[in-house]
């Protein structure tokens, strides 16, 4: 027979923990609006920037630039891994650790050595405990990721990039489809392949016959490496918004399971207290009875 | 009635301003240049400096820290990396950024991964200060 004080500390306990995830939740739940409206004001921005883009891109052609060429060989990649600073979301971080190792293992089958950039406490103590020194490191920034940190990091790739030390940039993160659901992607950020200019240029529904200050070349130039910027701050925007929705879910069957967990505590609970009355009961009337009979 | 245009100063983080105007000016790389409408279709690159934007007798200043413009059917974009409206500038704040700045890159000689960043914190808080004393 469970002994009731224990089953009754067991239910406090239980409460007090759906106590902390149902706040969570709540806390989730109103921080992913506010994740929201921020991948809707960088929308805007990143919009006019095709635009722009795109009507470079026609009159520049056949334009070449360091960031648009895949380098000859293909030796050294860096994989920008998104994840958080906290945990308690689900599987938020494990998926994108899992990627990135199996972007790491696909390339060097391929001969290509990589490297890591952190993003997320969660990410930086990953990749330590696994003997992989990131070469780059961001936290505290995942909740209210700004223009500055996604510059940071497309300036050191870039630059990295243009030097010839690295041969290829891959970023991955958790896109938020919607408030339920967070899909894990892989994107390639440079070289800039061919295609996403020329279809920014598709794009444009008219095309009049631009001037250019300084020149067409000189602004492509200069565009390219904002454009990578908008991605890489596109992708923090989308992973902040993410791992409030993770939260909110983990957190949300948090509750749920302490919920059931609590009713069924309860009944043992109530079983027990019975079962102690009907004992003792049994007890007294069997103590009378024997008194009676002498 | 006067012919219009629009004008939207962008940055990646917000939409700064939006219009309906006579017209702006903008630094380009290469020089200021006014647009007023009809103006043929543009696109340039800019440094940093002031935007104005021009209605009427009312003239509005902005602090931008480069970026582009795009002119096109009476439709003047900026996108800008950073923009802030001259009456909203701090420039006490402003100042103690660009001290900040020149302090750590007089710590870091001119060397390291900081340098590009601290660089364009520094000329962002110089154009915060001109244009925020200025008006």
């Amino acid at each position: 027979m469970p002994n009731l004080r224990d089953i009754k500390n067991r239910i406090t306990s239980t409460q007090s923990t759906r106590q902390i995830t149902r706040t969570m939740e709540m806390v989730a739940t109103a921080k992913i609006r506010k994740s929201q409206d921020r991948i809707e004001s960088a929308r805007p921005y990143a919009l006019a920037m095709m635009e722009v883009l795109g009507n470079v891109a026609r009159f520049t052609g056949g334009a070449t630039h360091p960031l648009l060429e895949a380098h000859e060989t293909r030796s050294r990649v860096v994989v920008i891994a998104v994840a958080s600073d906290r945990g308690l979301c689900g599987a938020f971080n494990s998926n994108i650790l899992r990627l990135t190792e199996q972007i790491i293992r696909d390339e060097r089958e391929h001969d290509a050595e990589s490297d890591v950039i952190a993003v997320g406490k969660k990410a930086i103590a990953y990749f330590r405990y696994r003997g992989i020194e990131p070469i780059a490191t961001y936290r505290d920034m995942a909740d209210k990721p700004s223009i500055a940190d996604a510059r940071s990091i497309a300036i050191r790739v870039i630059d990295a990039y243009t030097a010839g030390r690295i041969d290829a940039v891959k970023i991955v993160f958790n896109r938020f489809k919607n408030v339920a659901d967070q899909v894990p992607e892989i994107h390639d950020l440079l070289p800039i392949r061919p295609q996403v200019v020329k279809a920014a240029a598709d794009e444009l529904t008219v095309n009049p016959e631009y001037v250019f200050e300084p020149s067409a070349p000189e602004v492509l130039e200069r565009l390219l490496p904002t454009y990578i910027e908008t991605l890489v701050y596109r992708a923090l925007l989308e992973s902040a918004a993410s791992e409030q929705g993770a939260r909110r879910k983990a957190m949300k069957s948090a509750t749920d399971n302490a919920g059931e967990m609590i009713t069924t505590l309860t009944r043992t609970y109530n079983r027990a207290r019975q079962g102690a009355i009907t004992n003792e009961i049994a007890e007294i009337v069997g103590g009378a009875a024997a008194l009676e009979k002498k | 009635m006067a012919r219009t245009l629009i004008a939207e100063i962008v940055t990646p983080e917000k939409i700064v301003y939006t219009n309906e105007v006579e017209m702006v000016v903008a630094p380009t790389i290469e020089g200021e240049i006014g647009i007023l409408p009809l103006h043929a279709p543009l696109v340039g690159a800019l440094k940093g400096g002031e935007v104005r934007v021009k209605d009427g007798d009312l003239v509005e200043w902005f602090a931008v820290s480069g970026g582009y413009i795009q002119v096109h059917e009476d439709r003047v974009i900026i996108l800008a990396d950073d923009a802030e409206i001259a009456s909203q500038i701090d420039v006490e704040r402003a100042r103690q950024a660009k001290a900040l700045a020149e302090s750590r890159l007089a710590e870091l000689g001119g060397e390291g991964e900081e340098v590009d960043a601290l660089e364009r914190d520094l000329r962002w808080a110089e154009v915060r200060i001109a244009v925020g004393t200025a008006h």
